[in-house]
């Protein structure tokens, strides 16, 4: 499979500061690739990296199978910054006429793209309207409509559903899913993990400027499992006498939650609660969330 | 390019900038035409035709230098962001990154700028030249050559503000350029004393000064085209006042003046493409 994002040891130094180290990513065409990190991390240091906004301090990069800063890599490319502002004279209909122009996009793609990006987006009815007017939310939606003008191959998308509502945020979903079955690739960056991990083939976490994992998140869940136990009066005892043959990742008064390695541990983790003395009601083994991978990555290290 | 300079003329012509100082014109217009509508008729009828071959060209000078004044107002305050007012809202982040050179961008920005400000300052010229001619019938040949240069002046000032625009941010860049402007025009002042009093180092002040940006030098090449004192004897007792021009700017510094716009233009084309947009 072709890929759509190669980069070899893609740094970006910032005066004593790295904000990207040595980024090494491979994004297939036709994925939805999540990039995950917490605040500061490097997430859109790195995309705005791939899309022409910084200069790499070294290494390279190469987007549909172009370097860096190609303008006929960028013909095919869709954009959606985190901050989403556009130039708020304009209607909302004139923006697209002019981000058109900058594709170079024909008389007759124009008067196609344009109604159904608007309509896609669910901005028909406010297309004539300044964007000075528009709510932070149809500012995104606004922004989606930007990005998807020229039908890219290759979107990057910075926080998309950070403005929008829960309704909002299923409908851009479903655009991506839209997206991924014509055979586009998306690149996500996002802090809403559960969607990530309803709609990414791969993701890669970032902290503090160095790509820390990455796969699939079944590859990630592997190996990775999380017992939830009822017992009656969870006490310190039993919480250190857990501690010490698994992870204990949260508790109640009478719930206990631990992180294992393996199937295996759940009948070492059953007879320790017995053996504290402790009355097991219930034990449900789950997969981790792509959530509690990211805390756990994040803590490692810490 | 062009998509990009349509866009800048658009953006121009949509701001509230344009509408104060298309105010401030009107008003400034407003008083030069009463004050040389009066002018006009209480001279008209002194008989004395040696008052109006002196206060005439005074207010022309009057009216062309606060007119000056105002058009590089306008285009401080309407370049000063013409790049870094982007960066700062992000709205240019959704921009270069499409299809777009990074210096088309620029000079596209810089090219929509310069024909708003130049039909701006061309027509602001134009009106102050009809009043003038209209009320006081005062002989001025020298206008179709005097417009371009007048024209010129925040073509000069834009250039400085689109580099500053690429290095530092709006408000940094607006108050450098303006205070580059300051020291043109008190160079300029400096200098014209120094051709009264004869003294060199106020005269070299004023050069300097005109290097520096060489907006008052463009004035005062303006007044000798249309005061050419060869022309008339008279003329050269016109050029006394702190708005005439004792000594005409070379052909160098004209050349120098286009050699000042095509290098900060060009500075701002390489500064821009280096620079990281976060």
């Amino acid at each position: 499979m072709n890929l759509a994002i190669e980069s070899r040891d893609l740094t970006k130094v910032y005066g004593d500061k790295t904000a990207c180290r040595e980024i090494c990513l491979s994004v297939s065409e036709g994925q939805i690739f999540g990039f995950l990190g917490p605040n500061g991390a490097g997430k859109s240091t790195l995309v705005k990296m791939l899309v022409g906004l910084l200069r790499p301090t070294s290494g390279s990069a190469s987007l549909l199978g172009r370097p860096l800063g190609s303008l006929e890599a960028r013909k095919k490319i869709g954009y959606l910054p985190e901050g989403f502002s556009y130039h708020e004279w304009m209607t909302g209909r004139q923006l697209l006429g002019f981000h058109s122009s900058l594709y170079r996009l024909d008389g007759d793609s124009r008067r196609r793209r344009i109604p159904l990006v608007t309509d896609l987006v669910g901005l028909t009815g406010a297309a004539g309207k300044k964007v000075r007017t528009y709510s932070k939310g149809m500012r995104q939606r606004l922004g989606m409509a930007v990005s998807l003008l020229s039908d890219p191959d290759l979107l990057f998308l910075d926080e998309p559903t950070s403005a929008l509502d829960p309704l909002g945020r299923r409908e851009v979903r479903e655009i991506l899913l839209g997206l991924k079955e014509r055979g586009k690739t998306i690149f996500l960056n996002s802090h809403l993990l559960s969607e990530v991990e309803m709609i990414c083939d791969q993701v890669a976490f970032i902290k503090e400027g160095r790509i820390i994992a990455q796969g699939s998140p079944g590859q990630l869940q592997a190996g990775q499992m999380v017992v939830e136990m009822q017992v009656e009066e969870v006490g310190a005892g039993l919480l250190e006498s857990l501690g010490r043959v698994s992870e204990v990742i949260g508790s109640g008064r009478d719930t206990v939650r631990v992180a294992v390695k393996s199937s295996d541990q759940i009948p070492v983790l059953a007879e320790t609660v017995i053996k504290s003395g402790g009355r097991l009601h219930r034990l449900a083994p789950e997969k981790l969330s792509l959530e509690e991978i990211f805390v756990n990555l994040l803590r490692e290290g810490d | 390019m062009l998509t990009i300079t349509f866009f800048t003329i658009r953006e121009a012509f949509s701001r509230k900038i344009l509408l104060v100082s298309l105010i401030m014109a009107a008003v400034f217009l407003g008083l030069y035409w009463i004050g040389v509508y009066y002018a006009a008729r209480d001279i008209g009828g002194s008989q004395n035709p040696a008052l109006a071959a002196v206060i005439y060209p005074q207010l022309l000078l009057l009216g062309l230098y606060f007119g000056g004044f105002i058009v590089a107002f306008l285009a401080i305050i309407s370049s000063a962001g013409l790049i870094s007012g982007d960066i700062e809202s992000g709205a240019i982040q959704a921009v270069i990154t499409k299809p777009v050179r990074r210096s088309s961008y620029a000079l596209g920005r810089f090219l929509g700028q310069a024909i708003f400000l130049g039909l701006y300052a061309a027509a602001l010229f134009a009106v102050i030249y009809a009043i003038t001619r209209y009320h006081t019938g005062l002989e001025l040949p020298g206008g179709l050559r005097a417009l371009p240069v007048f024209a010129l002046q925040p073509l000069v000032i834009l250039a400085v503000c689109l580099l500053a625009s690429t290095l530092t941010s709006t408000l940094a860049g607006g108050a450098l350029v303006f205070m580059l402007y300051a020291v043109a025009l008190v160079g300029g002042f400096i200098e014209q004393i120094g051709w009264i009093i004869n003294n060199l180092y106020l005269k070299n002040a004023g050069i300097v000064s005109s290097l520096i940006m060489p907006v008052d030098a463009l004035y005062r090449k303006n007044v000798h085209i249309l005061l050419n004192p060869a022309a008339k004897p008279v003329n050269a007792l016109q050029q006394m006042g702190p708005f005439g021009s004792l000594a005409e700017p070379s052909q160098w510094m004209m050349l120098y003046t286009l050699f000042y716009v095509a290098l900060a233009v060009l500075a701002a084309l390489y500064a821009f493409s280096r620079k990281d947009i976060g």
